[in-house]
């Protein structure tokens, strides 16, 4: 080969890396979400459905990341709510400080710029650091006994956070200062900010949006890149990709920590969205919230970014679904003359039969391993 | 480099699958691993490629001592391989098995993918071309872009070999490559063997049971029986060892006798 026409291809590959096409995508998704974030409640006056709209695109990401180690490494993680928490709670309380600091008042749309990434970035750090520490079993377990190291590290964080009392041991000691700060959380009655004012609600439809797309992104280019590649194979065969030079350790430990931070992400994301609850609370982080997850990916198909994105919408709106059939004059009737009907064991019920149904349907999901529209190769011939 | 294995022994438990085996593999030769089913050839492969750690002796590749490493490091040093029972990445297509075995070599790393930097495409665009070169020699490029179990069976095995090639190797251990085989596959495997080692300038060694391709291809041969070294030598040496003979085909033929089915 002529080192001239390795210098062209290197030439066309930088034209390709900001090609105009893509300049111009990046741009108009960037217009249409800051579009969003100020005529979003013009568009949609009612809030609920606002919410509904925003709390599908963190699930999006909730589904995205969890699609890394369940689709893509073929691990199976069945405490996402753990990460999803932990990005949660900082955020939070990071967004209460800081707008404590900036002086209080209404979140305006400048100081988000500085309170919505030190939020996320913190929770995807924190969170990442606790999947770098649930990762490194993985290289021994598999399996159902990684489901549970898993699980038993979601449920510890939940319970610490739910049951930790500002009173017990001494003030001065380390164990009594940790216990306090875990206690400054709120316990089993979520964190509310500072003084209980609610959390500032920084992350407006531009952040949200504006977030799912470009993570999504970020997904899709992590499954169709080297590294994806070498991750899906290291699922099909460990031996094999050993074999050829893929550290199982390193990739799988990775694996672990990027869909840990992603899912830092989405839980911080969700803490401080607009139109949100203004309170975290340890019982939004329980084995539901996981399970909804797990759902999340396999409706979708797993290993699939666009299976995992329609995922989470779909399992967004017919949780949502649920909820309003459930307020409908004829359940309601229903409830009155069937004093023994418990709502909230028809709403899993349905959401049972709706998986049940897709299952025997479609057992591989939505979209199985591929994705919603062709991918071009990254070289042609 | 030369691959060296001294005193090399390994026990499963009770089993003592290899025991006080030593063979030199020269630059460039191709090597033969051969003897009765259980003899212990595969574990010795999982010995050099790091699957099992060997409990006594040590092997060494050129300068490096493959004892401390890890599959995926011994992989880097240059020795690649096959499967006994193929193992392909059955999810991915043809194609993408190939590109799997060379992420080693890249220079992008996963952040420079994600940001699509031009380093990215560069790498691309390489290990593509050489992926479809790869693929042409062994006539797989048509089938680039199927999934990698919808090929036959003898594809699969030298989609194996493709995939093994990319990581650039200096040494090849094949295992049982012309397992399934009939006579015209194994005379093709024959001659593809040889011209891999004059291109690419590897040593092979071969674990085979076709006796046919082994005595037609290996230069030097080395027999094991229940873990154990019994011959070493050049074909015909070995064709005529007698407790090679023995090990094939028994030492006592009395019991063939007994029934008459010897005759």
């Amino acid at each position: 080969m002529s080192a001239n026409r390795s210098e062209s291809e290197r030439h066309e590959a930088a034209k390709r890396s900001l090609s105009p096409k893509r300049v111009a995508a990046a741009a108009g998704v960037f217009v249409v979400v800051l579009f969003l974030d100020f005529f979003l409640n013009v568009i949609l006056p009612d809030s609920s459905i606002r919410q509904l709209l925003m709390l599908a695109a963190c699930n999006v990401l909730a589904a995205l990341s969890l699609n890394v180690i369940n689709g893509m490494a073929g691990q199976f993680s069945i405490g996402h709510a753990g990460f999803l928490g932990i990005g949660a709670y900082t955020s939070a309380v990071i967004a209460s400080h800081m707008h404590h600091f900036f002086g209080g008042g209404e979140p305006s749309f400048a100081r988000s710029f500085a309170i919505v990434p030190a939020c996320l970035c913190a929770s995807a750090i924190v969170a990442g650091f606790f999947g770098f520490l649930v990762g490194l079993p993985s290289l021994r377990l598999r399996g159902d006994y990684l489901a549970i190291v898993t699980l038993g590290f979601a449920e510890i964080f939940r319970l610490i956070i739910a049951t930790a009392q500002a009173d017990s041991g001494n003030g001065q000691s380390v164990m009594g200062r940790i216990s306090a700060a875990i206690s400054s959380l709120g316990g089993q009655n979520g964190y509310q900010g500072i003084g209980n004012d609610g959390i500032p609600l920084y992350a407006g439809p531009f952040w949200v949006f504006g977030l799912a797309a470009l993570l999504g992104l970020v997904a899709w280019r992590i499954k169709f890149s080297g590294w994806g590649r070498a991750l899906r194979g290291l699922r099909e065969d460990e031996i094999a990709a050993a074999a050829v030079g893929v550290d199982p350790t390193r990739y799988k430990v990775t694996s672990f920590v990027i869909a840990a931070a992603g899912g830092g992400i989405a839980g911080g994301l969700s803490a401080i969205m607009r139109d949100g609850l203004g309170i975290v609370n340890p019982d939004n982080y329980n084995f539901q919230t996981s399970f909804d997850a797990i759902t999340m990916v396999i409706l979708g198909g797993s290993g699939s970014v666009t299976g995992s994105a329609m995922g989470g919408v779909f399992v967004t709106f017919t949780v949502k679904a649920i909820e309003l059939l459930q307020g409908s004059s004829v359940v309601q009737d229903l409830r009155v003359s069937v004093e023994w009907l418990d709502l909230n064991a028809l709403r899993m019920i349905v959401y049972a039969m709706v998986i049940i149904a897709l299952m025997i349907v479609r057992p591989e999901g939505l979209l199985g391993e591929r994705e919603l529209f062709g991918k071009r190769r990254a070289v042609q011939r | 480099m030369d691959l060296v294995l001294s005193r090399v022994a390994k026990n499963f438990g009770g089993l003592r699958a290899v025991f006080d085996v030593s063979f030199t593999v020269k630059k460039g030769t191709i090597f033969g691993l051969i003897g009765p089913n259980g003899a212990g050839k595969t574990t010795v492969f999982n010995l050099i490629t790091g699957v099992y750690k060997s409990d006594e002796g040590s092997i060494h590749f050129g300068s490096h001592n493959l004892g401390p490493l890890k599959p995926a490091q011994i992989a880097r040093a240059g020795i690649a391989r096959t499967f006994q029972n193929i193992r392909l990445f059955s999810q991915l297509t043809v194609i993408e098995n190939l590109l799997v075995a060379c992420e080693l070599q890249k220079r992008a790393h996963l952040a420079a993918a994600i940001l699509r930097l031009p380093v990215y495409y560069e790498d691309e665009n390489t290990m593509h071309g050489r992926a479809m070169d790869l693929l042409r020699v062994f006539d797989l490029d048509g089938v680039a872009d199927e999934p990698s179990t919808s090929l036959p069976y003898g594809n699969q095995r030298r989609l194996e070999i493709a995939r093994a090639m990319m990581l650039e190797p200096k040494l090849l251990l094949l295992d049982e490559p012309a397992a399934g085989m009939n006579y015209g596959e194994a005379e093709g495997l024959k001659v593809q063997i040889r011209w891999l080692r004059d291109t690419f300038d590897l040593s092979i060694v071969l674990v085979e049971h076709n006796m046919q391709v082994v005595m037609g291809v290996c230069e030097d041969i080395h027999v094991l029986d229940h873990g154990e070294t019994i011959a070493h030598g050049t074909p015909e040496q070995v064709r005529t060892h007698p407790k090679v003979i023995a090990a094939y085909l028994g030492e006592d033929n009395s019991e063939f006798n007994t029934d008459g089915s010897a005759a």
